[in-house]
C-alpha cells in the first residue's frame, strides 16, 4: 500500500483557508458533541405507516371502503323508499332495475335499493361489534393466559376443548335453543371466536415476558397489571391491529354463510347474508338480486385482506429498509 | 517479516460500499486499502459498525441485498473481485479460493442435517470427489479440525455438538477444500475463554499445516495480540493504521488506536480512572468530513476537521492516516498506558489498596448459605446452583466469574428474587429475603437491591420513553412528593450517569449502546440502593465504551458507597473492578481469593485453566503463552468427600483433603 503524497503547506493554506499554524494547532474539546454524533432518528410507527402507503392496492381498496360506508348512508336517504314502510306486493315483483327502483325489486315486490344499503350497513356494524368484543376479551385473556404461568394449562385445554369442535354446530346449538337476533349473533361469534386472538397474543406474550427489561421491571417491583399494559402491550399493537382487520371479512363471511343456512339473523333484520340466501332461488333468472349484494361482500373482504396484509409487512421491523 | 517482501496475493484499492437503508445512502467502507501477503495472519480490529465484516465480505461477494461495492478494486490473481456480479462468477472464488467462517455457530449449521454430511457436500461441491472418497476425506477433515471419534461424531446432528466442537465443524467445511484465504469473522465471540483459546490454537495449526493465509476479524485485542502477525485497525468505514502486531500495540500512532489500547482494563491501574473515548462511532449516513474521529480526540487539531489526512509512513510496514504524524503538527505524547504496555512494565494491580472486608468491622450486606437452585422436576431436573456460600461486605465489589451455563446470573437473579430458591439462605442484613417475606421487607429489599443488566438493547423497554424507563421505580412505590418532585429525581439521576437532562423525552432506540446502558443504571440508582447486582454490565458493549461504564460503576461505589456483585465470565476485566472473585464452575463456587491474591496463587486447576486462556492484550506475553485445559474428570470424590476449605485466610478452595494437602505444598513452594 503505497502512502499518498502529502500536500505542501501553500496547496493546504490555500485549499482551506487557513494559516498553518492555525491548522496545526489544538482545538478545544467539546464533549456534547462526541456524545451527538451517534443519534439516529429511526422512528418504528413513522415507518410502518410509510411503509404502508406504498402499498397503492391496500390504500386504494380502504378508500373503497369508505366511501361504500359513507354512501350507505347516503343511498338510504336519496333512496325513494324507506326500508321500514316497504310493503310487499306481488303486482310489483322481480322489475329490473329502472329509474323507480334503482336496484330493482325482489320476490315480494319490495325496492331492493334500500335492503341493500340497509344490509351492507348491519353486516358491517356486526363485524365491528365483534371485531371490538374479540380485541377487548382476547386480548385480557390472551395477556393473563400468557404472562400467568398457572393459567396456562386451564387456557390450553379450553382452547383445545372449543378448537375441536367446528365452530358452525356451536352455531347451530345457539341459534336453535337462544334463538336469533343480531346481539345473540355478536355475542355467540365473540364467544368462539376470542380465542384465536388471545392464542395469538399469549404467544406473543409468551416470547417477551423474560425479556430483560420486564426482569428489570420485575426487580423494580411493577405490578403484572403495569408491567402488561406499559412493556408488553405496546409490542403487540401492531399483531392486534392486523387481528381486528382479518376478523372484519371473516365475520362478514361467517354472518354470511349462517344467514345463508338460516341459521344466523333472523329474516326482519336484512344483512348481506340474508340477501344472498334470499336471491338463491331466483338467482338464475333474475341475476341482479345476487350481483349487487355479492359485490359488497367482496369488495368488504378484499379490502381488509389486502389492507391487513398490507399492515402486517409494514410492521415486520425486518421490512424496515 | 518475511511476508512483506512478497507480492500480495489480495488487493484492495480504495474500496467503497454502500448500502441503501430507509431510502438513505450509507457509506459503510469509504475508500478503504489492504494488500495480503501470502502465508500471514491478518487481525483487522474496530468496534462494532466500522465496517470491518462489511469489508472482507465484500472479497467474496457476501454483502447484503442492499449494499453493494460503489468504487475501487479487489484484485486478486489477475481478476477484479469488485465486478464480480454474477452468482455463477462468485462460486469459482467462493468457498474454492476465499472461505469464511462466521461467528456464530449455532447459526452456520443446518440442523437438520448430519454434520458429517454438511462437511462432505462442501468437498463433493468444491473438489468434485465421489460420495465414498468424500466421505473419506470428511472424516479425515473432522479428525484435523481435532474432534475425537470422527467415525461416531460423521453420523451426528450439530445438536449433539457442544458450542466449540461445532465452530470446529465449521472451520472443518471451510477448510475443506483448501482455500488460499480463510477469513474468520469473530470465530470465538460466542464461545467460552478456554474454549476461545483451544480453537484459536486449531486455526493456527491449520494455517501452518494447510499453508492459508488467514484474515481476522475481532474486536478483542487479546485476541489480536494472541494471533496476528499484522494488525490493521478500522473506525468509520477507514482503515486508520496498520502495521506488524508489535508495532500496533507497542509504538501506535494513530489516537484512535491509542484509545483503544489504553481503554483496556486490562492496563488500566486499580483505584484509578480509566482513560475513556466519549461519545459514539460517527453515523455513516452523513458526510464526514476531515478525520471522522476528531469530534471525540481530546486533542484535535484544527485540520483534523477540514481534510481527511493521507498515510503516513512511520516504517515501511507500520503506517497511520493522522495529521500528527506530519512534520508540520505538534509533537503529541503517547498516552501514559500505551507507553506502560510498550516498556513492558508489570502493571501495579493496586495490591497497596484497602479492601472493606479486610476492615475488622465488617458488615455483610449479602450472605448466602448454601445456596441452591433447580430447575423442572424429575427427570428433566437440573441443579444449576449447588451448595454456593459467600458473604458480600459493605462497600467491597464481589466478582464472581464463570463460564456461560456455570450458574453465576442465576445467582445473581435468586438474590434479586427473579428466580426462586430451591434450598438454603439468602440474608440481605441480616434478614432472610428468600422464600415468602412480608410486604414490609419486600419493599425494602426492592429498595435496597437493584440490578444492571447484560444486554443495553433488551433491558430498556423500546416503547416507553427515558423518563418513564427511570422513573418506573418510584412510581410503583410512590416515592415522590408530586410530579415537579419525580422529574426532578429523573433529572438528577440522569445527571449521576453522565446524560444531559433534555434525553428524559426520548426513546431509547436513539441512543447507542454505552448511553443505554447508562439509562440502566440510572434505572437502578433512583431507587437509592445499596447493593447492585451488576449481571455481565460490559460484556455486550465495545472496547471504547467499556471503559464509560466501568468508569461509573468505581465513581458510584465511591460517592454513594455502593456495594456491588459483578458478574462476569472474562477475568481481565474483573481484576481491575474488584476486590474478591469467586470462581464458579458448573454450579458450584471452586475458588474464592481476594483478587490479587487469586492471581498470583491461584490453586484450583480450573482457575488455573481460566487465567491460562484469558487473552492479554500484549502480543509479548499472548504469544508464548500455554494452555492449561481442565478436565473436571480429574477430581475423584468417590470415597473422599470435597470439602469448602479456607485454605490461607480469605482464601476458599473447594477439594477433598488430598487435593487439599497438594494446595498447601504449593503455596509453601511459592
Amino acid at each position: 500500500m503505497e502512502s499518498r503524497t502529502v500536500n505542501t503547506t501553500a496547496e493546504l493554506e490555500k485549499e482551506l483557508g487557513m494559516k498553518e499554524s492555525e491548522l496545526f494547532s489544538f482545538v478545544e474539546y467539546r464533549p456534547s458533541e462526541a456524545e451527538r454524533i451517534g443519534y439516529s432518528e429511526y422512528s418504528y410507527w413513522k415507518s410502518v405507516f410509510r411503509n404502508f402507503f406504498k402499498n397503492k392496492a391496500a390504500v386504494v381498496m380502504m378508500i373503497v371502503f369508505f366511501m361504500i360506508f359513507i354512501f350507505s348512508f347516503i343511498a338510504l336517504r336519496i333512496g325513494k323508499y324507506d326500508y321500514q314502510s316497504l310493503r310487499s306486493d306481488t303486482n310489483l315483483c322481480f322489475i329490473l332495475p329502472n329509474s323507480e327502483y334503482w336496484f330493482g325489486t325482489d320476490n315480494l315486490g319490495r325496492d331492493y335499493w334500500c335492503q341493500v344499503w340497509f344490509a351492507t350497513q348491519t353486516s358491517i356494524k356486526l363485524a365491528a361489534i365483534v371485531a371490538a368484543g374479540e380485541c377487548l376479551v382476547g386480548v385480557t385473556l390472551g395477556c393473563i393466559w400468557g404472562y400467568v404461568r398457572k393459567a396456562d394449562r386451564f387456557f390450553t385445554e379450553l382452547y383445545n376443548i372449543i378448537n375441536s369442535v367446528p365452530t358452525m354446530i356451536y352455531m347451530t346449538l345457539i341459534a336453535l335453543m337462544i334463538g336469533q337476533s343480531f346481539w345473540v349473533m355478536c355475542a355467540s361469534i365473540i364467544l368462539f371466536h376470542w380465542l384465536y386472538m388471545a392464542k395469538n397474543v399469549r404467544n406473543l406474550v409468551f416470547m417477551y415476558r423474560d425479556r430483560e427489561y420486564n426482569l428489570a421491571s420485575r426487580c423494580l417491583g411493577t405490578k403484572i397489571g403495569r408491567i402488561l399494559t406499559r412493556n408488553i402491550l405496546p409490542y403487540l399493537i401492531s399483531v392486534i391491529i392486523l387481528r381486528v382487520a382479518l376478523s372484519i371479512p371473516s365475520t362478514i363471511a361467517l354472518e354470511t354463510t349462517l344467514s345463508y343456512l338460516g341459521l344466523g339473523l333472523d329474516v326482519n333484520t336484512p344483512s348481506l347474508g340474508i340477501l344472498l340466501r334470499n336471491s338463491r332461488a331466483y338467482f338464475l333468472d333474475y341475476p341482479y338480486l345476487l350481483i349487487f349484494p355479492a359485490i359488497i361482500v367482496s369488495l368488504v373482504t378484499i379490502t381488509f385482506y389486502l389492507a391487513g396484509n398490507a399492515f402486517s409487512d409494514a410492521a415486520d421491523p425486518r421490512n424496515h429498509v | 517479516m518475511e511476508a512483506i517482501k512478497k507480492d500480495p496475493i489480495l488487493s484492495a484499492r480504495d474500496v467503497e460500499i454502500q448500502f441503501s437503508l430507509r431510502g438513505d445512502k450509507l457509506t459503510a467502507i469509504r475508500g478503504c486499502s489492504l494488500d495480503l501477503y501470502d502465508g500471514e495472519t491478518l487481525a483487522i480490529v474496530g468496534e462494532s459498525g466500522s465496517g470491518k465484516s462489511v469489508f472482507t465480505k465484500s472479497f467474496l461477494g457476501m454483502l447484503d441485498q442492499n449494499g453493494s461495492v460503489t468504487g475501487g478494486s479487489i484484485m486478486y490473481h489477475g481478476n477484479d473481485l469488485a465486478k464480480y456480479t454474477t452468482e455463477k462468477e462468485w462460486r469459482t472464488i467462493r468457498g474454492k479460493k476465499i472461505a469464511m467462517v462466521m461467528q456464530d455457530p449455532m447459526t452456520s449449521l443446518n440442523p437438520l442435517k448430519k454434520v458429517g454430511l454438511q462437511i462432505q457436500e462442501a468437498i463433493e461441491l468444491h473438489q468434485g470427489l465421489g460420495k465414498a472418497e468424500a466421505k473419506q476425506e470428511a472424516i479425515r477433515m473432522l479428525d484435523v479440525v481435532g474432534i475425537p471419534n470422527p467415525q461416531v461424531r460423521y453420523n451426528q446432528y450439530p445438536h449433539e455438538f457442544s458450542g466449540g466442537m461445532r465452530q470446529r465443524a465449521v472451520i472443518a467445511i471451510a477448510v475443506a477444500c483448501h482455500p488460499e484465504i480463510l477469513i474468520c469473522d469473530e470465530p470465538t465471540t460466542a464461545l467460552d475463554v478456554t474454549i476461545q483459546a483451544q480453537i484459536l490454537d486449531l486455526i493456527r495449526k491449520l494455517q501452518k499445516n494447510l499453508g492459508m493465509t488467514i484474515i481476522y476479524i475481532t474486536h478483542d485485542l487479546g485476541v489480536v495480540a494472541n494471533v496476528a502477525d499484522r494488525v490493521a485497525v478500522m473506525y468509520a468505514g477507514q482503515i486508520v493504521e496498520i502495521g506488524t502486531c508489535d508495532e500496533v500495540f507497542y509504538d501506535p500512532r494513530h489516537p484512535y488506536s491509542w484509545a483503544l489500547l489504553s481503554a483496556l482494563p486490562q492496563l488500566g491501574i486499580k483505584g484509578e480512572k480509566l482513560p475513556t473515548i466519549d461519545g459514539t462511532p460517527p453515523n455513516l449516513f452523513n458526510k464526514i468530513v476531515g478525520d471522522a474521529f476528531a469530534p471525540r480526540n481530546r486533542k484535535a487539531l484544527a485540520i483534523d476537521f477540514k481534510k481527511e489526512p493521507p498515510f503516513f509512513d512511520v516504517s515501511p510496514t507500520h503506517k497511520a492516516k493522522t495529521w500528527y504524524l506530519d512534520p508540520r503538527a505538534p509533537k503529541v505524547e503517547q498516552p501514559e498506558s500505551i507507553q506502560r504496555l510498550s516498556q513492558r512494565m508489570n502493571v501495579d494491580y493496586g495490591s497497596s489498596l484497602v479492601h472493606p472486608h479486610q476492615d475488622p468491622n465488617r458488615e455483610a450486606v449479602i450472605e448466602v448459605k448454601d445456596l441452591q437452585v433447580t430447575f423442572g422436576t424429575g427427570r428433566k431436573k437440573f441443579v444449576a446452583v449447588d451448595h454456593v456460600n459467600f458473604e458480600i461486605y459493605r462497600g467491597e465489589t464481589f466478582a464472581l466469574v464463570g463460564e456461560s451455563g456455570s450458574g453465576k446470573t442465576t445467582i445473581g437473579r435468586a438474590i434479586t428474587r427473579i428466580n426462586p430458591t430451591t434450598a438454603g439462605d439468602i440474608f440481605y442484613k441480616g434478614r432472610k429475603i428468600n422464600g415468602k417475606i412480608s410486604k414490609q421487607l419486600d419493599l425494602e429489599v426492592i429498595k435496597g437491591c437493584q440490578m444492571i443488566f447484560q444486554d443495553p438493547l433488551a433491558s430498556l423497554n423500546e416503547r416507553a420513553k427515558v423518563d418513564y424507563i427511570v422513573s418506573e421505580g418510584i412510581i410503583n412505590h410512590h416515592l415522590y412528593k408530586d410530579e415537579a418532585d419525580r422529574e426532578e429525581k429523573v433529572q438528577k439521576a440522569l445527571n449521576e450517569v453522565g446524560l444531559l437532562p433534555e434525553f428524559a423525552s426520548r426513546f431509547p432506540h436513539e441512543f447507542s449502546g454505552g448511553q443505554r446502558q447508562r439509562i440502566g443504571i440510572a434505572r437502578a440508582l433512583i431507587m437509592q440502593p445499596e447493593f447492585i447486582v451488576a449481571d455481565e454490565p460490559i460484556s455486550a458493549l465495545d472496547v471504547s465504551i467499556r471503559a464509560q461504564v466501568l468508569n461509573l460503576l468505581n465513581d458510584l461505589k465511591k460517592s454513594r458507597g455502593l456495594t456491588y456483585l459483578f458478574i462476569a465470565h472474562d477475568l481481565s476485566v474483573v481484576r481491575f473492578i474488584s476486590d474478591r472473585i469467586a470462581v464458579i464452575h458448573k454450579g458450584r463456587i471452586v475458588e474464592l481469593a481476594e483478587a490479587e491474591e487469586l492471581f498470583r496463587h491461584p490453586l484450583h486447576p480450573y482457575t488455573k485453566s481460566l487465567l491460562s486462556a484469558v487473552p492479554n492484550p500484549d502480543p509479548a506475553i499472548e504469544k508464548h503463552k500455554k494452555l492449561i485445559v481442565y478436565d473436571p474428570g480429574m477430581h475423584d470424590y468417590s470415597v473422599d468427600k470435597p470439602e469448602w476449605c479456607e485454605l490461607l485466610p480469605e482464601h476458599f478452595v473447594y477439594g477433598n483433603a488430598k487435593e487439599l494437602d497438594g494446595y498447601r505444598k504449593e503455596l509453601e513452594l511459592n
